[in-house]
């Protein structure tokens, strides 16, 4: 079984601290040691991006806004599955 | 539009929102010493038939914030025509709402001008069109010129975590690099605005 990991890259400079800590704990209470790690990464830009494993499951600047929780708990669960 | 008085005067002063800053606060006040006045602006702003009532909206996490509210800020104090009032965005959303950017971004910060009976005659957001131009161009040089930071439209989480810091690192001194620039074109445009108002 590989590890998923989690990154939630986010804008330091826009106020997006309080949705980077609502989305990492939903994570947590969701799947606690079932993810390998979540890494919080401050960036510029007006970026808010979610990567599971490999695959970038939101990107403000591609799809707009913030993710769902519940979309990117839906895209661990299926990283896990074919982990 | 306008605002009550006493919602006007229940604002901070640039001080006073110096003073109540949870962090950069030390930041805002480095970009105040970098502010260089422009002679062009303050006689102009000296010059106003009539002091005006600034609103400005901010967050002290804000990075426009901690760029450009120094220089309004140096600016008042140096020209004793801008009566300045700070309020929290998160707190204030009502006047948010009134100053949308593009009619739907919450961008700050915001500076309102008000008539001395508090008339809306004008407002400023977050930064001048020159100043993202010019920084986005800049941003194309750093990737261009280190073509181990990939491609500028990438999501930078698949870069390696010490090249990340090197990145980082170059847009830093880019902005620093281009502040000068940027306080310029701010004042600028706030002098074309001002002047521009409907002030008797």
């Amino acid at each position: 079984m590989s590890p998923v990991k989690v990154k939630i890259t986010y804008c330091a400079e826009c106020g997006y601290e309080p949705q980077t800590l609502e989305l990492a704990k939903a994570l947590m209470y969701e799947f606690a040691h079932d993810l390998a790690s979540i890494e919080l990464i401050p960036w510029e830009g007006g970026t808010f991006d979610v990567r599971v494993g490999d695959t970038l499951v939101h990107s403000m600047r591609r799809d707009g806004g913030f993710p769902e929780s519940k979309t990117v708990i839906a895209a661990v669960r299926s990283a896990l599955a074919a982990a | 539009m306008s605002i009550t008085k006493e919602r006007f005067e229940s604002g901070l002063s640039y001080q006073a929102y110096k003073e109540a800053m949870t962090r950069n606060r030390e930041r805002v006040e480095a970009n105040e010493k970098r502010v260089v006045l422009d002679p062009e602006t303050v006689r102009a702003l000296r010059s106003l038939p009539q002091p005006l009532n600034v609103v400005v909206l901010a967050e002290d996490w804000c990075g426009d914030v901690i760029a450009n509210l120094p220089v309004l800020g140096r600016l008042s104090e140096e020209v004793g025509t801008l009566n300045v009032r700070i309020f929290y965005r998160d707190q204030n959303l009502d006047l948010m709402e009134r100053w949308l950017n593009q009619g739907k971004f919450q961008s700050i910060p915001v500076f309102a001008f008000f008539d001395e009976r508090l008339r809306e005659l004008g407002h400023w957001i977050e930064r001048p069109a020159s100043v993202t131009e010019l920084r986005a161009r800049k941003r194309r040089e750093v990737f261009a010129a280190n073509p181990e930071f990939g491609n500028p439209d990438s999501p930078v989480d698949q870069l390696p975590e010490d090249v990340r810091t090197r990145l980082q690192a170059e847009l830093q001194k880019m902005r620093d690099e281009t502040t000068v620039f940027a306080n310029a074109e701010v004042q600028r445009e706030l002098r074309e605005l001002v002047t521009a108002l409907p002030v008797r």
